[in-house]
């Protein structure tokens, strides 16, 4: 095959077969740090980078999604394709690296024949070696290379080992001149190719059998030699074994009737420990919160810089941040969960009922990430082969209670839960899970019946997944992507929280900041709450809150709570920050969010006098936030992945009108049974 | 004619053949079930569909409509 960008840096490109170690050996040799985790099909979109520079090597490396064989099947496998044989911006690659999963060559070497009998110039990186060694066994490289014909590089995800070497061999290779291969890509006409399919495994076990030699000291290894033939057999057999302690814990895990309470028990624990473990820590960063923005106002004074500081910037964006040790905890959880392989076999369990809906099982893993973003869920429902299935997943994955709702879940919470019975929380939590998840089966059936008119894609329906062996989850690969998310997060607040909160202070406290009232007889905190309402009063966003009153007086809600949810379509935190600015909120109730809950608990309707938050307005408020389309980003996602603006004009449309008109009935279903 | 999915939990058998006209059946080659390889149904799961095979000393999951399409000798 030429290499037609010849003059610019050599192109490599990264493919193998799903979970066979590709992410892990992109991350060594580009110095990043992308997510691996043991599920197949964690990376569905191409990344491309410069090998490190330490490696002395000037070229660039593109780690691609995993894929079976030359044919895809579902969009996650075109794209590795795609940059196979024509990368938009590189153009064709100069050189293949093929990850190898040793303990499963039988499989993974499919791919290396169909490349080289592409024509494409390969050199394959065997990982897993180390799990292959458990089962007493190891592999002949060089023999293996003189079959295949092309160069094998051992590699050990764990520590790192044979980069160096795999880099060197990349060099040579890049020096010595391309082989002509005489290629035919016609090797993948549709008829002939389940033909094919059949004699190349033929071969490959012919292969097999010759690279795959025991591991023996040296007292044994006349011994062996002897025995060769009978050890062959059993050879043989015992690669052919699943790794047995897998099939202990299945045994467990996929049990016909407690595998099912096993999975209910699993997703339990998930969504209350989200609470449960982060209350303690969350109660000190809010602490520190509210002593940093009462210093500001000591130090600052009362004015409108120390305002700007104290409410807008610290109290605004600090009421977000507050939140850090919650997220970081969801997406530790989520992350051990995806690394110990247990991820496909909740997708396997789940299948038969998704299926039923119009999904599938393979919509687990999207709609589970949904709970942490639903940006990458709805990626990640690229692994998803029949397209029908796919539109319905993306459909409904911004249902699921994503980390961005958990502030308003939790400072709602807090507000309802007795203090004494706050254990209630966490219950309350899952709780809200469940129902969202509920809301999202129901809305996926309705959509589903209606399919015709609203998806418009029919297609073969089908379930093939591998289930990968248990592994120990590796802690420093799940807090590196805790840590990494949780950055993106502080990076939010930084950038457009902080934005979006210094506006709305802005238009909180302006044009009138020094309103006149009659403050004789007042004591000094009496005064100061009598000029925040009156300045509150006459600002813009009181004049912006009057034009949606009409909207918000129907679901028992003021122009504040308005503003707040408007400023909720930005992001969906700001809900909490556009709170804490409204309410004037700075430390003096101890920690900040105390005071801002404190301040809620007062708040009350002008006009009526009524309670502003209320039983009734608050589960409002809650059952907004699951079904409302309050991300920007979600609907540019799903434009890209559906490929129209339908879908995504939909999804805004039918969820947040779903949102109102429940709201509504909520709040006065629940006036007309007197609960205020 | 025996397929693949009337197998019992700890039952082996030895493929023969792939009927060619399950839409599903050049995955199901790609992940080695080719004729005269032994698998063996490994688990049967909550719901009995899909259900669990081991081949080539890996486990794959499949439904029994796709497993239909494994006929064995
Ligand atoms: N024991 C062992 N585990 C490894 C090795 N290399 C990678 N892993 C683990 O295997 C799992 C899958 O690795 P990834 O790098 O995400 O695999 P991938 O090929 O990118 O997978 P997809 O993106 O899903 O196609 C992770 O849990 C890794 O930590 C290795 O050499 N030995
Ligand atoms: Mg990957």
């Amino acid at each position: 095959m030429n290499t037609n960008n010849s003059g610019s840096i050599p192109f490599i490109v990264l493919v193998g077969a799903p979970n066979s170690g590709k992410t892990t050996l992109f991350n060594y040799l580009s110095g990043k740090n992308y997510k691996t985790v043991n599920y197949p099909g964690s990376t569905v979109e191409y990344h491309t980078s410069k090998i490190s520079e330490k490696y002395n090597f000037n070229a660039m490396i593109l780690d691609s999604p995993g894929i079976i064989s030359l044919v895809p099947s579902s969009p996650d496998e075109q794209v590795a394709i795609n940059s196979l044989y024509e990368h938009p911006k590189y153009g064709k690659p100069d050189l293949v690296v093929l990850t190898v999963d040793a303990s499963q060559i039988s499989r993974h070497l499919l791919l290396a024949k169909e490349l080289k009998d592409a024509g494409f110039r390969i050199v394959i990186a065997l990982t897993m070696l180390d799990i292959l060694k458990k089962k007493n066994l190891q592999i002949d490289y060089e023999k293996l290379s003189d079959l295949l014909g092309c160069k094998v590089a051992p590699v050990n995800g764990q520590t790192g080992e044979g980069i160096y070497e795999l880099i060197q061999i990349l060099k040579n290779e890049m020096l010595s001149e391309p082989v002509n291969t005489n290629g035919t890509d016609g090797i993948l006409v549709k008829d002939s190719y389940k033909k094919y399919l059949i004699k190349t495994y033929n071969d490959i076990e012919k292969i097999e059998d010759e690279v795959l030699i025991p591991v023996v000291d040296k007292k044994s290894l006349e011994k062996a030699n002897s025995q060769l033939k009978v050890l062959n057999n059993e050879l043989k057999n015992k690669l052919e074994a699943p790794d047995s302690y897998t099939l202990k814990i299945d045994r467990i895990l996929l049990h016909k009737t407690w595998g099912l309470i096993i999975f209910f028990f699993i997703m339990a624990f998930t969504f209350t420990s989200i609470f449960y473990l982060a209350v303690p820590i969350m109660e000190l960063v809010s602490q520190f919160f509210g002593l940093l923005s009462q210093g500001a106002i000591d130090l600052l004074g009362n004015g409108w810089f120390g305002n700007l500081i104290a409410n807008g910037i610290i109290g605004g964006t600090g009421a977000v941040l507050v939140f850090i040790p919650q997220i970081f905890i969801l997406f530790l959880i989520l992350g051990f969960l995806e690394d110990t392989g247990y991820l496909a076999r909740g997708a396997m369990l789940v299948d038969r009922p998704l299926s039923k809906l119009g999904l599938n099982g393979r919509s687990f893993v999207p709609m589970l990430s949904g709970f942490a973003c639903a940006i990458p869920a709805i990626m990640a429902a690229r692994t998803i082969r029949s397209r029908k299935e796919r539109m319905l997943t993306i459909f409904i994955i911004p249902l699921m209670s994503c980390s961005a709702r958990l502030p308003v879940y939790t400072l709602i919470i807090a507000l309802l839960m007795p203090e004494d019975k706050l254990w209630l929380g966490g219950i309350a939590l899952a709780s809200i899970y469940l129902f969202s998840i509920l809301s999202a089966v129901i809305v996926a059936g309705i959509v589903n019946k209606f399919s015709k008119t609203l998806i418009r894609e029919k297609s073969h329906s089908s379930f093939i997944l591998e289930l990968p062996t248990y592994r120990k989850p590796k802690l420093k690969v799940i807090l590196n992507n805790a840590y990494v998310n949780s950055k993106m997060y502080l990076i939010k607040a930084g950038t457009v929280i902080l934005v979006l909160s210094i506006i709305l202070w802005f238009i909180t406290f302006f044009p009138n900041t020094n309103p006149k009232v009659d403050t004789t007889g007042l004591s000094k905190n009496q005064a100061e709450t009598l000029i925040n309402s009156e300045r509150l009063e006459n600002s813009y966003s009181a004049m912006l809150g009057h034009v949606i009153q009409p909207i918000m007086t129907p679901i028992g809600m003021d122009w504040r709570v308005g503003v707040s949810l408007i400023s909720a379509f930005a992001a969906r935190e700001v809900f909490v920050s556009s709170l804490a600015l409204i309410f004037k909120v700075t430390g003096s109730d101890g920690t900040l969010q105390n005071s801002l809950l404190k301040a809620m608990r007062r708040a009350t309707i002008e006009k009526t006098g009524k309670k502003l938050f209320t039983f009734a307005t608050s589960l409002g408020i809650i059952i907004f936030f699951i079904f409302a389309l309050q991300c920007i980003s979600t609907l540019a996602i799903s434009r890209q992945e559906t490929g129209s603006w339908r879908i995504p004009m939909l999804q805004l449309f039918i969820y947040t009108s779903i949102a109102y008109i429940l709201t509504f009935i909520t709040v006065n279903g629940l006036r007309a049974f007197g609960i205020q | 004619m025996k397929t693949a999915a009337e197998l019992k939990e700890g039952e082996k058998g030895i493929i023969n053949k792939v009927d060619f006209k399950n839409p599903c059946s050049k995955r199901i080659l790609e992940f080695g079930f080719t004729p005269g390889k032994e698998i063996e149904l490994v688990n049967e799961s909550v719901f009995r569909d899909p259900i669990t095979f081991s081949v080539r000393g890996t486990l794959i999951a499949i439904r029994k409509n796709e497993a239909r399409s494994i006929i064995l000798s």
